[in-house]
C-alpha cells in the first residue's frame, strides 16, 4: 500500500514534468516561426503549437489540483531497460565508424542480456548467441545484397 | 474485359508469380522498417525482361501482401509493420496479450481478403467513375478529412481527452520539421543538420510503438503474450464464424477503404483510421474497442487491403499515383511503354485488365498463404524466448530504419523518439496521438494553405471551407464522431449517479 | 545546338565501343543509383527510363532506390559522404541544388556537388483543363489583367521551378496570380484536372501524360517541342522565357576524375541512344547534353539565372 503510494506521487511528478515539457516545445514552436519567411509555413505550426500550450497547459493545472493520477514506470529493473536503450543507442553511433554488422551485434548483444531473465546454461548460451549470429547476417545478406541497402 | 484475359491471368507462370509475390509481400510487410515500397523498387528491373501483364502481377501481388504482413507486427508486436497498420494495433495487441493473437491474426487475413476483393473490384468493374472522386477532393476536403482522422483521438484517448489532444499536437509539430513540403522555410531545426529531413512517418513509428514495447519486455521477467495451456489448433472457424457475423462492418469498411485509396495522398493509414473510427462510432455498447474488439481488427484490416484496389484507379485513370507504391508500379508501365493516363484502358486493355485479374487471384492466394504464414509467425513469436525475440526485434528496427532513406540519423531519431515515446505513455501521453498527429499534420497543412490561399485569391473564404457539399459531409461526421462519444459517456454517468443514489 | 548534338552522336557512336569496355572493366558490380525524391516523379520515371539502357549497354543492374526528405536536400547532403568508386551516382535536379543552399545551411553546397551529366529537362509550360475557357495564352492573360489576384494555378512546391516561372511570366505580362503550392506535380495536376485551380505551371511532360484530357497554353523552350508541334513556346508569344527543371547525376566528390569521365561517357552514351531519346521525348521530356567538361559554364550561368530570379521573388535575401 505504501509502495503505490509513493508510485502515485511519481506518477504525479512525472505527468507534472511532461505536461511543462509540452508547453515548452509548444512556446520553442512559437518562438521559431518568428523567424520564417513565407507566410504559409507560419499558419500551421503557430495554430498548433497554441493548441498544444493550452491542452499542456490544462494537463499540468489539472494534474496540480487533482493529483491523482495511478501512471509511473511501474516496476522492472533499471538496469536491463537502460542496457538496452544504451547499447543500441551506441550500436547508432559505432556504426558509421566500425560498420553495419559489428555495431548491429553491440545492440543485439545488449538486449540479449538485457531480456535474459533466467540462468545461463550451456545450451541456452550456445544456442542463443548461436541463433543471434545467423539472424543477423540472414538480414544483413537480406538488406546488403537482395535489397542493396548501402548499410556502413 | 473478356475471358482471354482472365485466363492469360491464370498461366501457371503467373499463378506461381501470384502465390510468390503474396508471400514476399507478407513476409516484407511483416518486419518494421522493410517497406512494400523498398522491395517494389529493388524488383522493377527484373520485370523489364518480362511480359508487362506478368511483370506487373508480381509486384500488384507484393503490394497486396505486404499491406496485409503489416497486420503480424502491428497483432504479436504492438508495431505496426506497416504504416497502413497503424489502427490494427489499437486491438490487435490486445487481443494478443489476452492470449487471442492466432484468433487476431486469422481475423486480419479474412477482413484483408475481403477488403482486397472489394477494392479490386471496385477497380475492375468503376475505375473511371470512380477517378472522379479522386479529382472531386480538393485541398479543403483533404483538411477537413484530417480533422476527421485527428477527432479519433478523442475516442481514443478515453481517459484523457486533454492529453491525447496535446499528445496529437506535439505530433504535428514533429511533422512540421525540416524543409517544408510546401512552402518555402526550413523549420525547427535549429541549424542542425540532423532535423533538416525531419521525421519521417515510418521511423517515427517504429521508434514511438516497438521501442516502448522492448523496453517495458526486458524489465520483468513475465511472458510477452499470454498463452492457454493447451496449444489449441488453428482457430479459423472461430475466426471465419467471427467476420461472418461483421459482414455490414466488412462492407463498409471496405468501401470507406476503396475511396480513400483513391484519394491521392491519403492511403492506407488515414483509410484504416477512417475505417476503426467508424467501426467504433456505430458499435454497439457491449463491444469494447480499443480492448481486443475483433470488429477492430476487421475495420482497420479490411480498409487498408481495399486501398490497393482503389490506390490504383487513379494511377491508372489519370496517370496520378496514390501512394508509393503505386507510383513505383506507373514507373514500371511507363518503362514497358504502357501509356497510363485518361487513354490506357482503351489502347492498353489488354494489360490492364490482365493486372487486374491478377491482383484479384493474388489476393484470393493471400487467404491460404496468408492464414499458413499468419499461424507460422504467430507460433513463433509465442514460443520464442524472450530473451532472443528482444534483441532480434531490436536489431530489425535499427536496419530497417536505416534502409528507409539509407540514414543513420533517422536511426538516432528513431531511438530518441522511442525512449521520449515511452516516458511519456508513461503518463498518460500514449502514442497513438502523436502518430495521428506526425501522420496527418502534413494533410492538414497543405489542405488549409492552399484552401485558404485559393479561397483568399476568389474572395470566397467561408464558401471555401464551409460551402462544398464533400467537405459539408466530412465536418458532419467529424462532428457527431465528437458529440456522440460525449452524449453517451453522459448518459452512462447519470445512470450511474441514479442508481448510487437508489 | 542540334549540330552540336550529332557532332556528339557521332563520336559517341566512335567511342561507344571504347565506353563499353571501360566500363565493363571499372564496373564490379551493381550501381545503386539514388532518387532523392519519392517514387514516382519526373526525376524517377527518367531514371526509370535509363535503367533498361544501362543494363544493355554496360552488362551491370542500375539499382535505383529512394532517398526522400527536405526537398532532396537529405540526399545531397549525404552524397559526399558515399563512396566514390563509381558504384553510386545520385539525381540531382536543378534549381533545388542551388535554390535551397541559398535559403539557407542545408548540408551541402551547389558547388560541392560533383554533377558530372545534365541529361534532360522538363521545360516550363501552363497548362490548362481540356474544358478550360482559357483557349490561349492571351485569354489567361486578359483575365488576370481583369481579375488581378483571381487566377489560380496550381505548381509542385515553392521556390520550385513552378514557382519561380509562375512569378517570372507574372512579371512578364504584367499580372497578378496566385499560386498554389502543391507537394508534387502529381497533386498539382490532380488539382488541375479537379478544377480546384484555373490553371497549373508544370512541365511538357504533363502534357505528354495527360494527352486530351488537358491543353497546353505555351512551352518555355526555344522552339516548339516535337510532341506538341501546335503549342507555341513563349518566345513567339513575345514573352522571353525559356528553362524549366533540369535533372543530372552526380558522382560522390571522391570520385576520381578518370571514374567521373567514364560516368560522362556512359550517361552520354545512353542519351544519344536513338531509342532512349525517343522514349523520352514521347514522354514530354526534352534532351539535354552537357556532360563533365562544360558542367562548371553550365551551372554557372544556371546560377547566376536562378539567384537573380529567386532574389527579385523575395524567396531568398
Amino acid at each position: 500500500m505504501a509502495k503505490s503510494a509513493l508510485s502515485n506521487t511519481k506518477g504525479n511528478l512525472g505527468s507534472l514534468v511532461v505536461s511543462a515539457l509540452f508547453v515548452v516545445v509548444g512556446l520553442v514552436t512559437l518562438w521559431d516561426t518568428t523567424s520564417y519567411t513565407d507566410r504559409d509555413s507560419q499558419v500551421f505550426p503557430q495554430t498548433v503549437a497554441l493548441v498544444l500550450v493550452l491542452t499542456a497547459g490544462i494537463s499540468f493545472v489539472t494534474q496540480f489540483l487533482r493529483p491523482s493520477e495511478s501512471d509511473g514506470f511501474g516496476p522492472g529493473d533499471w538496469w536491463r531497460r537502460l542496457l538496452l536503450v544504451i547499447t543500441m543507442i551506441l550500436a547508432c553511433f559505432l556504426m558509421p565508424v566500425v560498420g553495419f554488422l559489428p555495431a548491429g551485434a553491440i545492440a543485439f548483444a545488449g538486449g540479449l542480456v538485457a531480456a535474459m531473465h533466467d540462468r545461463w546454461s550451456i545450451k541456452t548460451l550456445l544456442l542463443y548467441w548461436g541463433f543471434g549470429g545467423v539472424i543477423m547476417m540472414v538480414f544483413f545478406a537480406l538488406f546488403k545484397y537482395a535489397l542493396h541497402v548501402p548499410l556502413p | 474485359m473478356e475471358l482471354s484475359q482472365f485466363i492469360s491471368a491464370l498461366t501457371p507462370f503467373n499463378l506461381a508469380l501470384a502465390l510468390f509475390g503474396v508471400v514476399a509481400g507478407t513476409v516484407v510487410g511483416s518486419i518494421p522498417g522493410l517497406t512494400a515500397t523498398m522491395a517494389l523498387a529493388v524488383l522493377v528491373p527484373i520485370t523489364f525482361s518480362m511480359e508487362p501483364a506478368s511483370a506487373l502481377i508480381l509486384l500488384g501481388a507484393i503490394y497486396t501482401g505486404a499491406i496485409y504482413g503489416g497486420a503480424y507486427a502491428a497483432i504479436l508486436l504492438n508495431t505496426p509493420g506497416t504504416p497502413s497498420a497503424i489502427a490494427t494495433t489499437f486491438d490487435g495487441y490486445p487481443m494478443a496479450k489476452k492470449g487471442d493473437g492466432d484468433l487476431a491474426v486469422a481475423l486480419a487475413c479474412f477482413a484483408s481478403v475481403f477488403g482486397g476483393l472489394v477494392g479490386a473490384f471496385a477497380l475492375l468493374f468503376l475505375a473511371p467513375p470512380l477517378s472522379k472522386v479522386a479529382l472531386a477532393f480538393g485541398p479543403v476536403e483533404y483538411f477537413w478529412l484530417s480533422i476527421f482522422g485527428l477527432s479519433l483521438i478523442a475516442s481514443l484517448s478515453s481517459g484523457n481527452v486533454i492529453k491525447g489532444l496535446a499528445g496529437g499536437a506535439f505530433g504535428m509539430i514533429l511533422s512540421t520539421v525540416g524543409v517544408a513540403e510546401i512552402s518555402a522555410d526550413i523549420r525547427l531545426t535549429f541549424g542542425s543538420q540532423m532535423l533538416i529531413g525531419g521525421f519521417g512517418v515510418v521511423g517515427a513509428m517504429i521508434g514511438l510503438y516497438c521501442i516502448p514495447v522492448l523496453i517495458d519486455l526486458v524489465a520483468t521477467p513475465d511472458r510477452h503474450l499470454k498463452v492457454e495451456d493447451d496449444v489449441r489448433s488453428v482457430r479459423i472457424g472461430e475466426a471465419f464464424n467471427l467476420a461472418m457475423k461483421s459482414k455490414f462492418n466488412l462492407v463498409r469498411s471496405s468501401i470507406i477503404g476503396t475511396l480513400v485509396g483513391i484519394l491521392p495522398g491519403a492511403g492506407g493509414s488515414v483509410a484504416g483510421l477512417v475505417a476503426y473510427s467508424e467501426a467504433k462510432r456505430t458499435a454497439s455498447p457491449e463491444q469494447r474497442f480499443g480492448e481486443g474488439e475483433p470488429d477492430g481488427i476487421m475495420a482497420t484490416e479490411s480498409a487498408n487491403n481495399a486501398t490497393v484496389g482503389g490506390g490504383f484507379v487513379p494511377t491508372l485513370v489519370l496517370g496520378i499515383p496514390g501512394t508509393p507504391p503505386d507510383a513505383i508500379v506507373l514507373g514500371a508501365l511507363l518503362v514497358q511503354g504502357v501509356r497510363t493516363g485518361p487513354t490506357m484502358f482503351s489502347q492498353s486493355g489488354s494489360i490492364v485488365y490482365t493486372f487486374i485479374y491478377g491482383l484479384i487471384i493474388a489476393t484470393l492466394l493471400m487467404l491460404p498463404a496468408g492464414l499458413l504464414i499468419g499461424r507460422y509467425a504467430y507460433k513463433s513469436i509465442v514460443t520464442i524466448p524472450k530473451a532472443v525475440l528482444v534483441p532480434t526485434v531490436g536489431f530489425m528496427t535499427i536496419i530497417g530504419t536505416f534502409s528507409i532513406r539509407n540514414s543513420v540519423t533517422d536511426v538516432f531519431l528513431m531511438l530518441c523518439l522511442g525512449v521520449f515515446g515511452w516516458v511519456v505513455a508513461k503518463f498518460g501521453f500514449s502514442a497513438s496521438p502523436i502518430v495521428l498527429g506526425l501522420i496527418l499534420g502534413p494533410i492538414a497543412e497543405q489542405g488549409f494553405v492552399q484552401g485558404w490561399t485559393i479561397g483568399a485569391a476568389t474572395k470566397n473564404l467561408f464558401g471555401m471551407f464551409f460551402g462544398r457539399p464533400i467537405s459539408q459531409a466530412i465536418l458532419a461526421f467529424t462532428l457527431i464522431t465528437l458529440i456522440v462519444p460525449l452524449y453517451m459517456a453522459r448518459r452512462k454517468s447519470r445512470v450511474q449517479e441514479v442508481s448510487d443514489n437508489g | 545546338m542540334i549540330k552540336n548534338s550529332l557532332v556528339k552522336t557521332a563520336a559517341a557512336i566512335l567511342l561507344s565501343a571504347h565506353v563499353g569496355m571501360a566500363a565493363s572493366a571499372e564496373l564490379s558490380g551493381p550501381v545503386s543509383y539514388v532518387i532523392p525524391f519519392g517514387p514516382g516523379g519526373e526525376s524517377d520515371i527518367s531514371a526509370r527510363f535509363q535503367q533498361p539502357f544501362f543494363k544493355e549497354k554496360f552488362g551491370q543492374d542500375l539499382v535505383i532506390s529512394y532517398q526522400p526528405g527536405g526537398g532532396g536536400a537529405v540526399g545531397w547532403a549525404s552524397l559526399n559522404g558515399l563512396s566514390g568508386d563509381g558504384h553510386t551516382i545520385m539525381g540531382v535536379n536543378l534549381p533545388h541544388i542551388i535554390i535551397k543552399p541559398a535559403q539557407k545551411d542545408v548540408g551541402f553546397k551547389t558547388e560541392e556537388l560533383n554533377t558530372f551529366y545534365m541529361f534532360h529537362y522538363t521545360p516550363d509550360a501552363i497548362v490548362v483543363n481540356a474544358d478550360s475557357p482559357y483557349q490561349t495564352l492571351a485569354d489567361l492573360v486578359a483575365d488576370a489583367k481583369a481579375k488581378p489576384g483571381e487566377v489560380t494555378l496550381s505548381g509542385s512546391g515553392k521556390a520550385s521551378a513552378n514557382h519561380l516561372a509562375q512569378i517570372k511570366f507574372d512579371k512578364l505580362a504584367g499580372i497578378t496570380t496566385t499560386y498554389v503550392p502543391f507537394k508534387g506535380t502529381g497533386a498539382a495536376v490532380a488539382a488541375l484536372l479537379g478544377n480546384q485551380t484555373k490553371a497549373e505551371w508544370g512541365y511538357t511532360s504533363v502534357g505528354a501524360k495527360q494527352g486530351d484530357a488537358v491543353r497546353m497554353l505555351a512551352v518555355a523552350m526555344g522552339e516548339r517541342h516535337p510532341l506538341f508541334p501546335d503549342v507555341p513556346t513563349f518566345k513567339e508569344l513575345g514573352y522571353d522565357m525559356t528553362g524549366g527543371a533540369y535533372r543530372g547525376i552526380a558522382l560522390p566528390n571522391t570520385a576520381s576524375a578518370e571514374t567521373t569521365k567514364l560516368w560522362s561517357d556512359m550517361i552520354g552514351e545512353i542519351n544519344n541512344d536513338p531509342e532512349f531519346r525517343k522514349t523520352m521525348l514521347d514522354g514530354g521530356f526534352a534532351m539535354l547534353d552537357v556532360g563533365a567538361d562544360e558542367m562548371s559554364d553550365f551551372m554557372a550561368e544556371r546560377i547566376e539565372e536562378y539567384i537573380t530570379d529567386a532574389r527579385a521573388a523575395g524567396l531568398i535575401e
